[in-house]
């Protein structure tokens, strides 16, 4: 009996998978365990194993299709066994339609929803943000908001089911998100500042900066003729999907928030002793390897209770304060910047904290991350710190409020009692939306993190 | 029951038998030399002649058929063309003694009774006449095509000939050029002038009508007689037996008054070929064995039935001689069984596998026509060149009308690119005709008089009086709207009659006719049989002869019953007469409650769903009234639907009453209720009431304010004001009683979605009825829309509303799942 493969729903929110890759192809002998696709979400990539031996019988979406979640994929079985069964397009047109429908919603998606972390932040329901998903809006909605000139990817929507109806699109009106409509044309982020009519961004808004860049960079004319090579010398790769997202969502951040970066160091004496005796009765107490980072993690997210506009998601015209620490942790992986959350990090000791936050990493490198883990984050922290980055400008991570960086330790020297004395300095930046906080309250909150960890051992005790 | 009328029990339970008179079967046995005191050698020709021009039609036709072409001369005829070669004799025989006002209705296989019929009708009228007809007919269109083709073009009869023949078969063959545009076509051909009235696809469907044209003669005191004729087949249709029933009703000879008592003059005749398609009624489908038979359980009188050889063009004439002078005496109606044979098959697909060669060369060895002719020329009435001769001017004539009617130039079919409303202009005739004729309504006492009229005078025509409500008993009722829009009506109108279950005495089952019965003699209000098929049927003849008619079928769940003639009577003349015929019928059905399943469906749907109807369903007094006037004034069917929630209720809306005068609601026109600004209620029926409670709910609990509109009509349905609504709040509610599947709500809904869907803030949501049985009273919160539903449907589907808590579920999962299941 051939056996269909489906794509598998990977978490909640997930309606849809793309296929990246086709490790085995039609025909081909297969074991079981043996890698068959590779598929990924917005946010996530994943590897499908055969869970039987056989051939390959048929394949029915090839790479880069956008293929429903649950629906079948691929047939394994033994040589002459019939697939049409199990194939979801079969001999229907309306199926058909209905895929290039959904592949033509994820490129309506890709084109005009704002990044998935934005949009989940304004408590769009699941259903709403999940790749391939129709982008619900009322014709009534998105007459008004094309009149008005309003940015919908900034709505909140309100109707049954996700829909964004007409008084969300007032309600975005009167928070300030205008566009013209030619500069909706031409893909215009309500985010830059607007010299229009209202405070409207213009179709010269979105021109301005590429203008400047044109002045800058025009070189000086030479005689190149001679110069000239066949080889184009460059290759072009289509940009991952990951990728793209991770593109979006710098660039919105940059582009939609007040956000500036401040700069710190702390003296990591006490944190290094620490983490010394933590090493050395680890096995003895059965402890994980708890790391620096975990260390600042754990320090974070206590001293983050008494600073709640850090802890926060700036809505435009409503602050969300969160009761607890959902601490997103920037990770470094093959494909790219991913961002995991670890919720309620202030309700865990420094070694829960730490066995969560490494196992969120590995599940982040291995693609095999839960979608929804990936979400709803109140705070992150990243690290630059094991690659000798002295200190940088994290970027911030909308609509979260803040962002900490955490760099690497240098040897500083200090005055005291008239000698000089070498310490270790672990360098911190924090980087914030002006829009949400103010410099010194932003400042008072490193400083108290600074305390924090300098005292580690007397943190711990609280 | 009536009063009048004392029932003995010592009289009905009296022991004794029933006899039966014998019934004649082919009694007829005069010889042509008995005859010649009756016929002239013209007449005895023209006999033959008829005969011989119906043959010669149906054989053309059968040719075309069969062979796709006729005489050399190749024609398709994709349509319909059931034949009758071998009932000529019967055809000619019974058209011989009738004249223009004698009206014949017919069946799918009439061709030969038109061309009978017509060519009796020609011979009966004069020269100045005959041009009349013909030269106002489509303003002469017909004549325009056939005249000065005639060898003697002085003479008008060999012209009407041409004309009918014409005519006829250009319907046939759906030319414009046709009796009736060619919308008609074979199977509902007719030419009214002669007294031809409609064929009728529908097996039977031709008996109850005749009964409504037989009604219309005897209420209006028409000259003329009515024959129903239909199959033999027909009989093991239930509307016959109702048609029966309705026109052998006692109250015609024992109360209704002179000059209307009496019995119909109407003649069931069945064409008895013997066979109904395949299907063989003598010895195989029926029971009767001689279709005569049957008279003999109907009334005493045995409905006078008769079997006539009708392969004996004499015979009939003589029966029909009799039968009329039996009608004419008022002691109709009057069953006949025409025995007859076809040679051709049921249609030119049919292979006769249900009968041998054998029976049929038999008939065909006794051919009426050859039979008929030889008898004639041993009784030396002519020699048999003259026979010759009529058979080749028939050929002539036959080969005329056939090259003018399928020469496109000449008969060209309706150009529907040039003019693509033309079927659409003859829906409805939308005319507004006061009354039908112009004599004096016959009543019984002054209006003013009339006991209903003078309590209805004392009632305050608001439901409200000093912000209190009126009391049951005073306040101006819904029903007495009703009421009192059709009493104006039988004081203007002479012709207009009312019949149904209960129409008299009782006051109808919801007491709207009260005072009817004081006013109205029996021949214009009387109680009919419980048959719904002919209720409807006989309005629909009552209606095309031209009188006005209200019937009402009490449940409208009772629709059913009369399911053909609604759907494809009632419906259909209309436009299948290329507005030739008018069809002022108003039937009333009443939407039920608290008596289940079989007793509370809103069927508007079904019948928004045929052509040709108007479908109204007022709520409130006023519109209930206005909207009977304008049912009452215009000339097209009207299914007036009435709630039995709402007929004690006062007038909520209009702040000055309900007006004592005449006026008139439009049909098709909705109406807002109640205005507002963030959501629409559209509703018909009695579901206003519930979607006001509704809105109050909407305004009280979550500030919304809801706009609410009735829709009145469902046919004809004016979109506007709801269209200006949707644009307005964007979000539009549409409920009825109606179960929710396949309710006519949901075509509205989708207009809506394509006429507004810019204005769209969430899609049109229909709240109906649960697609179930009606469970009892005490259960049916859980069946028909509450207002919770509305509030509900709109939390679920259109506007979240703050703080609300779902009890019905509206969720796409359990219309998915209730989809799934059929419910």
């Amino acid at each position: 009996m051939a056996e269909p493969i489906i794509m598998p729903k990977q978490g909640q929110s997930v309606e849809s998978c793309i296929i990246s890759k086709w490790h085995k192809k039609k025909g081909d002998q297969v074991s079981k365990g043996d890698i068959l696709f590779s598929y990924e979400t917005d946010k996530a990539s994943f590897e499908e194993e055969s869970p039987v031996d056989g051939i390959l019988l048929d394949v029915f979406f090839e790479e880069g299709d956008d293929v429903p979640c649950l629906l079948n994929v691929c047939v394994i079985g033994q040589e002459g066994e019939s697939t049409e069964e199990f194939n979801p397009n079969s001999g229907q047109e309306e199926s058909a339609q209905q895929e290039d429908a959904v592949k033509e919603e994820s490129k309506d998606a890709d084109q005009s929803v704002p990044p998935a972390e934005v949009q989940t932040e304004q408590a769009v329901p699941a259903v709403s943000q999940a790749e391939g998903a129709v982008n619900r809006i009322s014709p009534r909605a998105k007459n008004l908001a094309e009149r008005l000139g309003v940015d919908i990817r900034y709505a909140s929507p309100t109707g049954p089911y996700g829909r964004i109806i007409e008084q969300d699109v007032l309600a975005l009106r009167d928070a300030g998100h205008m566009l013209t409509p030619a500069a909706a044309a031409a893909g215009g982020a309500s985010g830059i500042a607007g010299t229009g009519l209202g405070g409207r961004v213009t179709t010269s808004d979105l021109q301005a900066p590429a203008a400047a860049a044109e002045t800058i960079s025009a070189p000086a004319v030479q005689s190149s003729a001679g110069w000239l090579v066949t080889d184009p010398g460059y290759e072009e790769v289509k940009v991952p999907n990951i990728r793209k997202v991770i593109a979006k969502a710098m660039h919105q951040s940059l582009a939609t928030t007040a956000q500036l970066t401040l700069n710190t160091s702390f003296d990591a004496t006490d944190l290094l002793n620490y983490r010394k005796k933590l090493k050395a009765s680890m096995e003895r107490l059965g402890l994980a390897n708890i790391t620096l980072n975990d260390m600042i993690l754990f320090a974070v997210s206590r001293t983050l209770g008494n600073h709640k506009d850090l802890n926060a998601h700036f809505l435009n015209d409503t602050i969300r304060y969160f009761h607890h620490v959902n601490l997103g942790i920037a990770v470094d992986t093959d494909r790219g910047l991913m961002v995991p959350t670890l919720f309620g990090a202030d309700t865990l000791s420094l070694n829960e904290l730490s066995i969560r936050a490494k196992q969120l990493a590995e599940e982040c490198k291995s693609g095999s991350i839960n979608p929804d883990l990936l979400r709803n984050g109140s705070f992150t922290v990243t690290n630059l710190g094991t690659l000798d980055i002295e200190s940088f400008t994290p970027v911030l991570n909308p609509p979260q409020t803040g962002i900490l960086g955490v760099n690497n330790i240098v040897q500083r020297a200090r005055e005291v009692n008239g000698e000089y004395e070498f310490y270790p300095a672990m360098g911190l930046s924090l980087t914030f939306d002006h829009r949400a906080i103010d410099g010194a309250p932003a400042a008072r909150f490193l400083k108290e993190l600074k305390t924090n960890l300098e005292s580690f051992s007397v943190l711990l005790v609280r | 029951m009536p009063r009048s009328q004392f029932i003995d029990p010592a009289e009905v339970r009296k022991s004794g038998y029933i006899k039966f008179q014998d019934i004649p079967v082919n009694q007829y046995n005069k010889t042509i030399e008995e005859e010649k005191s009756n016929f002239s050698t013209e007449d005895f020709l023209r006999i033959y002649r008829d005969m011989a021009i119906i043959r010669e039609f149906e054989t053309m036709l059968n040719t075309i058929k069969t062979t796709g072409e006729y005489k050399g001369v190749k024609y398709n005829h994709p349509g319909p063309a059931h034949l009758s070669i071998g009932q000529e004799a019967s055809a000619v025989g019974q058209a011989y003694i009738l004249d223009k006002d004698d009206y014949i209705f017919g069946s799918h296989r009439s061709h030969g009774e038109i061309l009978a019929k017509g060519l009796s009708a020609i011979e009966k009228l004069g020269d100045k006449e005959l041009m009349e007809v013909m030269e106002s007919y489509f303003d002469g269109a017909i004549l325009r095509v056939v005249e000065g083709r005639q060898k003697d073009k002085s003479n008008v009869k060999e012209l009407a000939v041409d004309f009918l023949i014409y005519g006829t078969l250009a319907e046939i063959f759906a030319r414009e050029t046709g009796f009736h545009k060619g919308l008609g076509g074979s199977m509902h051909a007719f030419f009214t002038p002669f007294g031809i009235y409609p064929n009728n696809a529908i097996v039977g469907g031709s008996a109850d009508i005749s009964v409504g044209a037989a009604l219309y003669k005897k209420v209006n005191q028409q000259k003329g007689i009515v024959i129903a004729n239909i199959g033999d087949a027909s009989l093991g249709c239930g509307p016959v037996w109702e048609a029966i029933c309705l026109a052998t009703m006692d109250q015609f000879k024992k109360l209704w008054e002179e000059p209307y008592r009496g019995g119909l003059p109407l003649i069931f005749n069945f064409y008895n070929n013997l066979y109904g398609m395949g299907g063989q009624t003598y010895g195989e489908t029926m029971g009767f064995e001689i279709l005569a038979r049957l008279g003999a359980g109907v009334n005493p009188e045995q409905m006078h039935a008769e079997r006539v050889d009708g392969y004996n063009p004499l015979a009939v004439i003589d029966v029909m001689k009799r039968k009329k002078k039996i009608l004419e005496e008022k002691q109709g109606p009057v069953l006949l069984d025409t025995l007859t044979y076809r040679f051709s098959g049921h249609s030119p697909s049919d292979a006769s596998s249900y009968r041998t060669k054998e029976e049929v060369d038999l008939w065909m060895s006794i051919d009426a026509i050859s039979a008929y002719r030889k008898q004639l020329v041993d009784a030396k009435v002519a020699a048999d060149d003259k026979f010759e001769e009529i058979l080749e001017a028939t050929g002539e004539l036959i080969n005329k009308s056939y090259g003018l009617a399928i020469d496109d130039e000449i008969s060209p079919r309706m150009n529907m690119i040039a003019k693509p409303d033309q079927i659409a202009d003859l829906m409805f005739s939308n005319e507004k005709i006061e009354k039908m004729d112009d004599r004096e309504p016959e009543v019984l006492m002054p209006k003013e008089e009339n006991p209903r009229v003078v309590q209805i005078s004392r009632k305050i025509r608001t439901a409200t009086q000093d912000g209190k409500p009126v009391s049951a008993n005073r306040v101006y009722s819904y029903r007495d709207a009703i009421f009192e829009a059709i009493m104006d009506k039988f004081y203007t109108d002479p012709t207009l009659i009312a019949y149904g279950e209960e129409n008299r005495d009782w006051g109808g089952a919801f007491a709207v006719y009260r005072g009817l019965t004081e006013a109205l003699p029996y021949n214009r209000l009387f109680n009919s049989p419980i048959s719904e098929g002919a209720i409807v049927g006989s309005a629909v003849g009552y209606g095309m002869c031209g009188g006005r008619v209200i019937v009402e079928l009490m449940y409208c769940d009772f629709l059913g019953r009369a399911g053909d003639e609604v759907f494809n009577q009632l419906s259909k003349w209309q436009a299948m007469s290329a507005g030739v015929l008018k069809m002022p019928v108003v039937v009333r059905v009443s939407v039920g409650s608290k008596y289940g399943a079989q007793h509370s469906q809103d069927w508007t749907s079904l019948c928004a769903h045929i052509p040709g109807l108007k479908v109204v369903f007022p709520a409130t007094p006023y519109d209930a009234k206005g909207l009977m006037n304008s049912a009452l004034a215009g000339t097209d069917p009207v299914i007036f639907f009435e709630s039995q929630r709402l007929y004690g209720i006062g007038e909520e809306f209009q702040p000055e009453g309900v007006p004592e005068g005449y006026y008139e609601v439009e049909i098709g026109e909705p109406d807002i209720k109640k205005e507002g600004k963030d959501i629409t209620i559209l509703t018909v029926g009695a579901t206003l009431y519930r979607a006001l409670d509704a809105a109050k709910i909407l305004e009280e609990k979550y500030g919304l304010s809801a706009e609410v509109i009735d829709a009145r009509s469902i046919v004809p349905f004016n979109y506007d004001k709801v269209l200006e609504s949707v644009q307005k709040t964007g979000r539009i509610v549409l409920a009825s009683d109606a179960c929710e599947r396949g309710s006519h709500l949901n075509d509205i809904a989708q207009n809506i979605s394509e006429l507004a869907f810019d204005y769209l803030d969430a899609p049109p949501v229909v709240v109906g009825a649960r697609n179930w049985i009606t469970p009892a009273y005490e259960l049916e919160d859980a069946f028909f829309p509450q207002p919770e539903w509305i509030i509900d449907a709109i939390h679920e589907k259109i506007l979240p509303l703050k703080g609300h808590v779902s009890k019905n579920n509206f969720t796409p999962n359990e219309q998915l799942r209730n989809n799934r299941r059929g419910v």
